[in-house]
């Protein structure tokens, strides 16, 4: 679906680069992530991708076509979804989806049905410029995916939404992962990349450090922990030990063996905690 | 097709709400209904006359009957300047007249069947001789107002594009446009359709309004065509740059300079100047437009102007092409 090969980018055509030496590929069904920190460089990776930003230097293939000789049909199988929302304010929410739905060749979904799986559909006849920032991001999101993309592009699809519409959010682009779409998705949220991606890219200074399952990352670089409560001279103590340094096996048993636990439970190590081993920085 | 039709749809939705689409469209009919108000009665356009002080009482007299005669010392300057007056000359019994080259076709004439009348049949007039300017003069107010409307309404169509585009730079919504299969020439068309429309029905309303009579609208509609294409082009590089309406609106008043220089110059300048205005292509509008208003045009002339025209506009095309390219991608 996607082949990248050595891309930079740089917005001042310098060696200022907001993206370098980048090379991933993903296949059909999956869904990968780019994680990392603001100004990683993953907006401007999907720019590149999506030929909203000139191709500079590298190759790019994109639902098999050269992004260097891009053919506006092939956009007829590609969903872009926006950091930051851009709709028509002076247009409903309704009209907006038809206007778009309209630029396509391809079978498109319904717009209204698709109101009513973000919630949207009481608001249907309402301007979009009269919509919260929530609001105009979900009809982005929708927008998106109107022709049924078989790859979609998701830039932090869940960022500022609450809880409960982005866990909404991550089951639409579950079941559509389902249905077979392909899907490239930045975030800086490690739950989002940990609960939607197959894999992972860890992206810093432009540069991706690594690519793996968020399952295969736990298991090479988390070690896991071990959490007890245990009552020492009466008191109630809360330690977090390793399960591979010596020490804290030693530890470990030590308080097994004087017998005071009061609760113990594993704990896997965060892909954000995984995320500074490896990069040294947080996702912040 | 389809999806040009989907622009211009969304951009008469969209003007509509806040009445941009309204206002632009009524401005034009506006506009003809102040002039047409402005405009003296047939009666009140008169023929003017300069004689030397000492033309012979039976002429000056003659001529009062038709025209409104002012005496003067130095004709040469009296005819120069920027209105439309006309000497008239004595020397032994010949009278000539004297012309600067630039006063509305049809007067001359009339003039010259004046003197000639006088002339012909000496002082015997034949009193009851009458003659309305109908057919031979128009109002150079309505004449001049409308071609100025008309041409100021290309204007017009350019800032319609203009604040539609700045529309989409302001909400960022060319990017999502620019991921769907929509051809670079479908958005431009369509982004650039209902400016032409307005244009075209701003130059019906216009000449509707003021009521001119069997003028070739095929001639009118090349015309006015060729001269939106300008407008149209400047409210683009303008609009593909601009994500405030203010200050868009602002640099695309700058482009009515041009457009009303060109268009006094052409009336007012004397016609050995006129060639300094052959850079604009406002300048060649006009001076086709007024002749299919006078009915005197030839399809030569619509062709050669309209040329001239687009030639001109390919050229400001060229010089603004990059910054309209990059301001849409
Ligand atoms: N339009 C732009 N012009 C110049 N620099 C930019 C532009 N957009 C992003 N950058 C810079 O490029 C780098 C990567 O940005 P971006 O791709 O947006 O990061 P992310 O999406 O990971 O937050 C940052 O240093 C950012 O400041
Ligand atoms: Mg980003």
């Amino acid at each position: 679906m996607i082949k990248v090969n050595g891309l930079y980018h740089s917005y001042s055509k310098d060696e200022n680069f907001a993206v370098k030496n980048v090379n991933f590929e993903i296949s059909k069904g999956e869904v990968f992530g780019f994680l990392g920190p603001s100004g990683a460089g993953k907006s401007t990776t999907q720019g590149v991708l999506t030929g909203l930003l000139p191709i500079q230097k590298g190759e790019v293939e994109v639902v098999g076509y050269d992004i260097r000789h891009p053919k506006r049909e092939m956009f007829n199988k590609i969903g872009v979804s926006f950091e930051q929302s851009n709709v028509y304010g002076k247009l409903t929410a309704l009209e907006n989806l038809e206007f778009y739905r309209k630029l396509f060749d391809v079978e498109t979904m319904n717009s209204m049905d698709l109101l009513k799986w973000v919630g949207l559909d009481h608001v249907a006849n309402k301007k979009a410029g009269e919509f919260s920032k929530g609001m105009k991001h979900r009809l982005t999101f929708i927008r998106s995916m109107l022709n049924n993309p078989e790859l979609w592009f998701l830039d932090e699809p869940t960022t500022g939404l609450d809880p409960a519409i982005a866990s909404q959010i991550k089951d639409i682009v579950k079941e559509k992962n389902k249905q077979g779409t392909t899907v490239f998705l930045t975030t800086h949220n490690m739950y989002v990349a940990d609960e939607l991606c197959h894999r992972v890219a860890f992206i810093i200074d432009g540069e991706i450090k690594l690519i793996d399952s968020p399952r295969n990352l736990k298991l090479q670089h988390g070690e896991k922990f071990v959490v007890v409560e245990h009552l020492e001279n009466d008191v109630l103590k809360k330690e977090q030990l390793s399960l591979i340094i010596d020490q804290d096996k030693a530890r470990l048993n030590e308080i097994i063996s004087t017998g005071k636990i009061e609760m113990m439970h594993t704990k896997e190590a965060t892909l954000e905690e995984i995320f500074i081993k490896v990069t040294g920085r947080g996702l912040e | 097709m389809r999806r040009i039709l989907n622009f211009v749809i969304r951009d008469i939705k969209s003007g509509t709400r806040d009445w941009l689409v309204i206002y632009l469209a009524a401005a034009p009919i506006m506009f003809a209904l102040v002039l047409k108000m402005l405009i003296p009665s047939v009666g009140d356009s008169t023929l003017n006359v300069a004689i030397y002080e000492d033309t012979p009482p039976a002429i000056v007299s003659y001529l009062e009957t038709y025209a409104k005669v002012i005496e003067v010392n130095d004709m040469e300057e009296r005819i120069l300047r920027m209105d439309d007056v006309f000497g008239v000359v004595v020397n032994d019994d010949k009278v000539e007249i004297v012309t600067q080259g630039n006063e509305m076709e049809g007067t001359v004439d009339l003039l010259k069947t004046i003197v000639g009348r006088y002339q012909n049949e000496s002082v015997e007039l034949p009193i009851e001789v009458e003659f309305s300017d109908i057919g031979w003069v128009m109002s150079p107010m309505k004449l001049e107002g409308a071609n100025l409307l008309i041409i100021f309404n290309t204007i017009l169509g350019g800032m319609l594009i203009l604040l539609n585009l700045v529309e989409e730079k302001m909400s960022n919504t060319i990017s999502a446009i620019n991921v769907t299969p929509t051809k670079r020439k479908e958005f431009i068309i369509g982004k650039g359709l209902l400016g032409f429309i307005l244009t075209l029905y701003g130059g019906a309303a216009v000449i509707t309004v003021l009521g001119f009579e069997g003028i070739n609208y095929a001639m009118l509609f090349v015309s006015v065509f060729a001269i939106s294409f300008i407008g149209a082009i400047i409210g683009f590089s303008i609009g593909v740059v601009s994500d405030e309406p203010i200050s868009a609106i602002a640099s695309m008043k700058t482009v009515f300079i041009p457009v009303l220089a060109s268009i006094f110059g052409a009336i007012y300048l004397p016609a050995k100047w006129i060639f300094i205005l052959y850079w604009s292509p406002f300048y060649w509008a006009y001076d086709v437009i007024k002749d299919i208003l006078l009915v005197q045009a030839t399809w030569g002339q619509v062709f050669m102007n309209s040329g001239i025209i687009l030639i001109i506009t390919a050229l400001v095309f060229v010089g603004l092409r990059k910054r309209i390219v990059n301001g849409l991608s």
